[in-house]
């Protein structure tokens, strides 16, 4: 293992070691957190990964979609599955727990189009509209998109530190980013 | 179709096919490895699309990937999963040499190697269910990800197009031999091929 490496899995083990609470967000989920607590969600491909976070009440709230949006007519599925409806629920829930709109900062990481050499040819990206959608719904909702790590070719987990809005992005075979 | 209507006599067919493909693909990966491969009895499942992070472990597991179309007249996707450590002792027992570390080690050549056995168990595999359905099916060339096996299982099982809220899960395990290798093999129909492979065993 290179010394880039090793340092990559530490800035993990730091992330996990200073948070008091571990709260895992599984695909579909859409969980809020504060105090000094690590929202993560691990193994997105395509799937998109949407942080909020409010600086002032150091509320941070993390989701895991799958899709871009829900199809027309559809009302019954769950509104973590979709980036659009994700960002919506996230936004309801954060200001319930206290945060204000105006505050939120947005960080965006996954998208990915993994076996594009298979995959790409069918034309559906949807990586790439994954992310577009979850952009587009946070400029609806007036919130800025501050940073992101999305797109490529390979998966990544994060990891959203509530007590700065960090967010650390790690995969198997590139470099740690912290947005 | 919602896959929930599927009843047991057709998942279990499903769970025949995947017992066919299986014993052709460890006869052949046997004799490629001289190795003896024990396969499990395949799991056939319908699962919430939620869910399939999880088929072959933990959704952050470092794994080796091979990834191959099916055309003809069924059409979608398989995929093989093996563990990091199984991943690299199979290459190696295949092709000698020593044991590359994964991921950091599992170079491009390591990489063609065990896109090359993935090749021969598909071939293996997709043949036993030509001749039992009466079908053609015809695999694409390899594509291999060496990555976390959430990534992984969402990337094959999304991306057709149109996304149910359910997917068919058919996933049969392989041991092989005294170095207990792993391996999932995944057979991944897209809708409408599954009613193809449903209407040839006078299931629908």
């Amino acid at each position: 293992m290179t010394d880039d490496r090793k340092r990559s899995r530490r800035s993990v083990v730091e992330f996990r070691a200073e948070a008091v609470d571990h709260v895992p967000v599984h695909i579909g989920d859409v969980k809020v957190a504060d105090g000094s607590s690590l929202l993560y969600t691990v193994g997105l491909g395509s799937c998109v990964a949407i942080a909020l976070y409010d600086p002032y009440e150091r509320i941070g709230g993390l989701a895991h979609a799958m899709l871009p949006h829900p199809n027309m007519g559809r009302r019954d599925a769950p509104p973590g599955r979709f980036a659009t409806t994700a960002v919506a629920s996230l936004i309801e829930l954060m200001e319930a727990r206290g945060a204000s709109r105006r505050r939120l900062q947005a960080r965006l990481a996954g998208g990915a189009s993994m076996f594009r050499d298979l995959l790409d040819r069918e034309g559906l990206k949807l990586g790439r509209r994954n992310v577009d959608a979850a952009r587009d719904a946070l400029t609806s909702a007036g919130i800025e998109v501050q940073a992101e790590d999305v797109l490529g070719t390979y998966g990544r987990s994060v990891f959203l530190r509530t007590t700065d809005g960090q967010l650390l992005v790690t995969s198997v075979s590139h470099d740690d980013v912290l947005l | 179709m919602d896959l929930r209507s599927l009843d047991s006599s057709q998942l279990d067919a499903m769970r025949e096919i995947a017992n066919i493909g299986a014993g052709h693909a460890a006869t052949a990966l046997s004799q490629m490895t001289d190795r003896v491969i024990m396969i499990d009895v395949p799991e056939v499942s319908i699962i919430r699309i939620e869910d399939v992070g999880t088929i072959t472990g933990e959704p952050d597991d470092a794994v080796a990937a091979v990834m191959m179309k099916v055309l003809g007249d069924v059409t979608g996707r398989t995929v093989q999963i093996f563990p990091g450590a199984s991943a690299v002792k199979l290459v190696s027992m295949v092709s000698g040499g020593v044991e590359p570390e994964f991921p950091d080690g599992f170079t491009s050549e390591h990489q063609s190697t065990l896109k090359e056995i993935g090749n021969i168990i598909v071939g293996a595999y997709l043949n036993a269910l030509s001749d039992f359905m009466g079908l053609l099916l015809i695999m694409s060339v390899p594509a291999i990800a060496i990555d976390m096996a959430g990534a992984v299982m969402t990337t094959s099982y999304l991306n057709f197009g149109e996304e149910q809220d359910h997917v068919l899960c058919v996933n049969t395990g392989m041991i092989i031999g005294e170095e207990r290798i792993r391996g999932h093999f995944l057979l991944i129909p897209d809708a409408t091929s599954l009613q193809v492979m449903l209407r040839e065993m006078k299931l629908v």
